[in-house]
Formats: C-alpha cells, sequence, structure tokens
C-alpha cells in the first residue's frame, strides 16, 4: 500500500485554532514496523498532530499522509485508533460494542464475535460481555474500547495517551499486547507524557513541545548522542570541585549529581579535582540518559539549559 | 461501504427497540387507546344506570307521553308512575334510598310556562338539569301547539339542510372525513418531530462522548448520518406499525365483542365506522416518510453542530417553527381547504406532510396536487440530504462554539 515505506509521514504541517497555534510546522515520519512514540507535556499538541493524522482536523498548512496517500476513508480502516477522549456507548453491551466497531471496519459479524469473544476472555472481561458498557468501571471500559481499536488486525495501530488511566497491572498486560503487535510487524504510534512507558517501548520518538518538534529519531541513537554528556557522581565533602570549564549544567536529586558535560571535555580532570579538594568520592560514572533527562532538558525551559545556569544549585547530599 | 451503513442501522435499530422507553411506549400506547375509550364509557354506564332512572308522576295526563321519547333519546329511563295520594312520599323515599335518580312532578303549571319539580338527593350537574328542563320545556310546546292543531314534531327535531354537491366544482370536502384530517394531520406532526428530535439527540450524544471519532475513523460521515436516519426512521416505522395493527385489533375484533356483551355502549360503534381506508393509511405513511427525512435531516445538522443540549435547544429554534407553523395552519386550511392560500401552503415541501395530508384526507385536494407535493418533497429531501451532509460531516467533528451562519454557510460551499 505504502509508496515511500512510511505508515504516518507529516510534512511541514500546521494547524492553528483562532489566534492559538496548536502544532507548529511539523515534520514527522513513522516507518514501518517501528513502535512509535510520540512525547511531550500536556497540550504540547499531541493529539491535534493525531487527530490530524486520523483526518478528523485537516492541517491548515502542510501534508498528511497515510500509507502515502491521503489519510481517507479507505486507508483510515487500516488503522486502529484509540483516541484519547474514550467515547463509547454507554448503553450498549460490552460484546455487541465491540462486534459494532468490528463490522464497521468491515469484518462479517459472525467473524467479529468470534474475535471478541476471544479478546473478551483474555483481557478477563469474560464475565462482563453481556454487561452494559456503562456498569463497567473506566478502567474496564477502556480495555473493550482497546478490543474495539485492535479487533479488525489493523496494519497501523495509533493510540493517543493508551496508558492513562490503567492501573500498573492493566499496563502491563497492553505493553504486552502491543509488544505482540509489534512482533507481527504492526506499525504502532502512540503518544504518552510517561517517559518511562516510552523508555520501554519505543524504538523512535518525537518530542514535542509547544506546538514545534524538538528532537525525533532512532531512541538508541538519541541516548547515544547524549550519553557522553551526562556524569552520575555520588560523594561527601566540598562540592566546589564540581563545577570547572567542562561541565555545562549541575542537577543534583536523591544524593546523586547529574553533571552535563560540555563536549570533549575531560572527565579525569574533573575527578582528580575533588580528590584534590578532600571529597570522598563514591560514584563516578558516565550514565545512560534516561529520556526523561533528555525530554527535561530539550523540552523544559530551553534557554536554561543552553546558558550553562545549574537549575539546582544546592550542594550535594550525604 | 453498504454494509457499514447496515451495521450503523443495525445498532440504532436494536438499541432502541430494545430500550425499555420504546417498549412501554409501544405497548402502553394501544392500552391506553383501549383505556381511554372503555374505561370510562364502561364505568360511567355503569354508575349511571339508577341515577338515569326517573320516575314522572304527570298530573296533566298528557305531557308523559311526550317527554319520554325526548328523554329516553338521552339515555334516561323514565316510569310514569300514577298520581295517587301519597305517591309523592313514597317515590321520594325510594329516591333517598338510591333506587331512583329523581322524581319529576309534572303539572298545569309546567304545561303552561314549562316549570317542573325535580326531586332529587343532589343537585345534578349543569349538563343534566339543562338537557331535562329542555326536555320539558319541549314537551310542554309540543303540547301545546299540538292542541293548535300545529305538528310540532318536524320542526322540532331540527330540521335538515342537504347539500348538493355541484359537478365541476374542485372536490369538497365529506364530513366524516375531516376528523381523519385532524386526527391524522396531529399524528404526523407529533411523529415527524419526535423521531426527527432523536436524531438531533443521537448525533449529539455521540458527538459529545467522543465515540463519533472511532466511527468516522472508519466510514464516511454522509454514510453515518444516513445510517442514524434510517435506523430511527425503521424503529419510528414499527411503532406506527404496532400502534396501527393494535387499533386495528381494537377496532374490528375487540370492540363488537365489548359492544355485544354491553349493549348500552352503543356510542362505541362510531369509533369502528372512523377507521381510516386502507389508502388513507398508505397516503399516512407516505406523508411521514418524506417528512421525517426532510426533517430528520435537518436536525441531525443540528445535532452535528452543537456541542450541548443548550445548545441545540437553541439551535433548533427555525427547525422547529418549519414543523410547527403547520400544525398551527391545520385549521384554517381545512376550513377553506380549495383556497389559493391552503392550495400554495400544502405545496411547500416543508408543510406538505401535514397540510396536503390533511387536505387530501378531508378529500379536498386533487390528485394532482398530491402527486405534485410528493415530487416536490422528493426533491427537497435531496436538497436537505445535501446541505445537511455537509454540515454535518464538518460539525460532527468540531468542537467549540457553535457556527455563525456565515460559518455555516463556508462549511455548506467547502466540506
Amino acid at each position: 500500500m505504502s509508496a515511500d515505506g512510511f505508515a504516518v509521514r507529516l510534512e511541514g504541517v500546521t494547524k492553528r485554532f483562532g489566534k492559538h497555534t496548536a502544532v507548529s510546522e511539523l515534520d514527522l515520519e513513522v516507518p514501518k514496523g517501528v513502535i512509535y512514540g510520540l512525547l511531550g507535556p500536556n497540550g504540547s499538541g499531541k493529539t491535534t498532530t493525531i487527530r490530524m493524522i486520523m483526518g478528523i482536523l485537516l492541517p491548515d498548512e502542510g501534508r498528511v499522509s497515510l500509507f502515502g496517500g491521503d489519510p481517507g476513508e479507505t486507508r483510515r480502516k487500516l488503522v486502529g485508533y484509540l483516541p484519547e477522549e474514550r467515547g463509547v456507548y454507554r448503553k450498549m453491551k460490552c460484546l455487541d460494542l465491540v462486534v459494532f466497531l468490528a463490522e464497521i471496519r468491515g469484518l462479517r459479524r459472525d467473524e467479529g464475535r468470534r474475535r471478541a469473544l476471544e479478546w473478551v476472555e483474555r483481557l478477563g472481561l469474560g464475565a462482563w460481555a453481556d454487561k452494559k458498557v456503562e456498569d463497567l468501571s473506566k478502567g474496564m471500559q477502556q480495555k473493550i474500547q482497546f478490543i474495539g481499536t485492535v479487533i479488525h488486525q489493523p496494519e497501523l495501530l495509533i493510540l493517543d495517551e493508551p496508558f492513562s488511566g490503567l492501573d500498573p497491572i492493566n499496563q502491563d498486560v497492553l505493553e504486552q499486547i502491543v509488544r505482540e503487535f509489534h512482533a507481527k510487524g504492526t506499525t504502532i504510534l502512540f503518544s504518552t507524557h510517561l517517559m518511562d512507558q516510552a523508555e520501554r517501548l519505543c524504538e523512535r520518538v518525537c518530542l514535542i513541545s509547544r506546538a514545534r518538534k524538538v528532537l525525533d529519531g532512532d531512541l538508541r541513537e538519541l541516548k547515544a548522542a547524549e550519553q557522553r554528556e551526562l556524569l552520575a557522581v555520588e560523594f561527601e565533602g566540598p562540592d566546589a570541585w564540581l563545577r570547572g570549564p567542562e561541565v555545562a549544567g549541575v542537577e543534583a536529586a536523591n544524593g546523586t549529581v547529574h553533571l552535563t558535560l560540555r563536549e570533549g571535555a575531560d572527565h579525569q580532570a574533573i575527578l582528580r579535582r575533588g580528590v584534590e579538594a578532600g571529597a570522598t568520592i563514591y560514584r563516578f560514572d558516565l550514565v545512560e540518559p534516561r529520556l526523561h533527562e533528555i525530554f527535561v532538558r530539550h523540552a523544559g525551559d530551553g534557554a536554561a539549559s543552553d546558558a550553562g545556569v545549574p537549575r539546582r544549585t544546592e550542594g550535594a547530599a550525604r | 461501504m453498504m454494509a457499514n451503513v447496515w451495521a450503523v442501522i443495525r445498532r440504532e435499530y436494536l438499541q432502541r427497540v430494545r430500550s425499555r422507553w420504546f417498549i412501554f411506549t409501544t405497548i402502553a400506547g394501544p392500552l391506553m387507546m383501549a383505556g381511554l375509550i372503555y374505561v370510562p364509557a364502561y364505568f360511567g354506564q355503569r354508575q349511571q344506570r339508577n341515577e338515569r332512572t326517573l320516575a314522572v308522576v304527570d298530573r296533566t295526563g298528557v305531557l308523559f307521553a311526550r317527554l319520554a321519547p325526548i328523554l329516553e333519546e338521552a339515555d334516561y329511563t323514565l316510569s310514569d308512575e300514577p298520581d295517587t295520594a301519597g305517591a309523592v312520599q313514597t317515590l321520594s323515599q325510594r329516591v333517598i334510598d338510591g333506587d331512583l335518580g329523581g322524581l319529576i312532578v309534572l303539572d298545569d303549571q309546567t304545561l303552561r310556562s314549562g316549570e317542573a319539580v325535580l326531586y332529587a338527593t343532589s343537585r345534578p350537574s349543569a349538563i343534566r338539569r339543562i338537557s331535562m328542563q329542555s326536555a320539558v320545556a319541549r314537551a310542554s310546546l309540543q303540547a301545546q301547539l299540538a292542541d293548535r292543531g300545529v305538528d310540532a314534531d318536524a320542526l322540532m327535531s331540527g330540521g335538515e339542510l342537504r347539500v348538493e354537491m355541484l359537478t365541476g366544482s374542485p372536490g369538497g370536502m365529506q364530513e366524516p372525513r375531516v376528523a381523519m384530517a385532524f386526527v391524522g394531520a396531529f399524528l404526523l406532526y407529533m411523529v415527524i418531530l419526535l423521531y426527527s428530535v432523536a436524531v438531533m439527540r443521537a448525533t449529539l450524544e455521540e458527538k459529545t462522548n467522543r465515540i463519533v471519532e472511532i466511527v468516522i475513523s472508519s466510514m464516511k460521515p454522509w454514510h453515518l448520518m444516513l445510517g442514524k436516519i434510517m435506523g430511527v426512521g425503521a424503529v419510528g416505522v414499527t411503532q406506527m406499525a404496532v400502534w396501527a395493527a393494535s387499533a386495528f385489533v381494537l377496532a374490528s375484533a375487540a370492540l363488537p365483542a365489548v359492544l355485544a356483551a354491553n349493549p348500552e355502549l352503543a356510542s362505541l360503534r362510531d369509533i369502528g365506522s372512523a377507521m381510516p381506508t386502507a389508502w388513507q393509511l398508505l397516503l399516512l405513511l407516505g406523508f411521514w416518510i418524506f417528512g421525517y427525512f426532510i426533517y430528520s435531516g435537518m436536525y441531525a445538522a443540528v445535532g452535528a453542530m452543537c456541542n450541548t443540549d443548550e445548545e441545540a435547544q437553541q439551535a433548533q429554534l427555525p427547525v422547529v417553527m418549519l414543523v410547527v407553523a403547520p400544525a398551527i395552519l391545520i385549521a384554517p386550511v381545512l376550513e377553506s381547504p380549495n383556497s389559493a392560500m391552503a392550495v400554495s401552503l400544502s405545496l411547500v415541501p416543508f408543510f406538505s406532510p401535514i397540510l396536503m395530508w390533511a387536505r387530501a384526507a378531508a378529500g379536498a385536494a386533487p390528485w394532482w396536487q398530491v402527486t405534485l407535493s410528493f415530487g416536490l418533497m422528493a426533491i427537497t429531501v435531496l436538497a436537505v440530504a445535501w446541505v445537511a451532509g455537509r454540515i454535518y460531516r464538518v460539525g460532527i467533528l468540531m468542537a467549540g462554539k457553535r457556527p455563525t451562519l456565515p460559518e455555516l454557510w463556508r462549511w455548506v460551499r467547502e466540506a
């Protein structure tokens, strides 16, 4: 179906609501078969982006393509879409709702029913199949909705904040299912502001903040690019030695101080300075930055992180 | 693609038909019909049997014979009691005991001035007093006129005005059909409004709870709208069919049985004879379907462009006015159904379902006008579907404030 190998592609997409720009000049490429995370704080434009991909909103500028073409009805049928606002027909029986959703995606009734029963069993909702949706808890409703999203075995899953509102056990169940779809070759695009989840699941990410993309690419490469810059230090004693020409920023949390190094910095020089200053050093290692940190650094107050001014200056603990 | 629409119709239909509200109204409708007809008549009749038995002491000797037929026609049972000594006392006692509804004493004074005395345990209702009073007055008048050799009976019976239809006139109304026209028109008004509003509510609900995002991601908005309208419409047809069938059963099977068992309910026989013909039923169905398609399309668009019930209440006002206007015009149109005003109003497609029906059912609309109105309605259905479909398509996914008229126009042009 796709001519260019991308399941989703956005080129220079801008969307405004009145004076407010929700998405600004966004380029995004989701290759087929990957798990792609769309990350950003609340209100950064994730949902608007997803709605444009689904053809629910039309971009003011730029082009959105789905499997290499317009996000028209035929292509959208290949997508399993879980919107952020979880709408259900409250008065319907759970099973009927899922079968209905299967049917409008072009599945035959009996086939839809068979798959619905399998899924309902699998997610532990068997006893609820004949209950009305409104009798279920929010979390259970969300699982029913998730079944409705995947029942037609879509080629692309677009999940808007799929994990919010689920307890840890069900988050794991969902994560497991997402991995299974991934193993079968399904492309998965999901938005989240939970960095841990994204870090565990995603192969590629796109960080957006205030309607603009700040970073995107392969998660491992992004981390590798950041890695040499981050030093985790635990120590006792004076702390003045932490600052020096090679250090761009100092951040302390839970007894660990994270030093952001300038490019080409000699970390041995810092270590020597610490020993000479009389500090007892327990830990001194280069760490792989967590997505959280990458995110905070790029999406947070951009000006502050570039200026080399430590965001928190309170001295080391212990 | 049609499978999509079919799934929506199916869901909408089953969901509604299974709802308690539908089951209740569908069953309760005929029960209420039966109840409204039989219960008051039955109990009323039973309770009044004693009250309507009157004893008459006729001291003139000529009045009873004239009074009896008049009052018997009004469902009273009269007994002619001899004017023996103490008769008034014994009869009064029977009135007090409840055996008799009352005792009327007629004397020479009655013959002269129409005055009589009614002995009763309670003051009779105004209607009953007037009916008895006028019966006595008529009987006295007849007796007096008969004395002078005038045959008062024919004159007193009210006379008759025979209407001779002149050939070549554009068709007049037949009396019993006017009632049918009225009843049918109000039924159409109610059902069209009821089910069109149901389409609006369904649209609004889908929009506000956002399930529409999922549904629209799999089908064209136009198909969703079509499915909604057809599904809700099918529910309407089902309900009407159940009601029509039960009305038919009530009139054709239950009514004769009840009449046979309770001969005193004879007045109900008229209801049976007022049943619509098959042609009228077909016409009713036709006007309902076209009217429903015109209005449900508009209501779907209203639902799609609003976000809350309150907004929808306001936004539907122009549409409501289009339905209410013909309902208000039924009476004047039926008053002179062939005036230029009546003809042209009933040809306006938005009014036709109610006004053209009323004229056709009353027998006042020539066939070509009925046909023309269906043609015009068909064009209107398509036009409404086109415009409403466009508004729906944009509106259903739009959050935020309700569009202004210029914005609506842009939706229609650009969608």
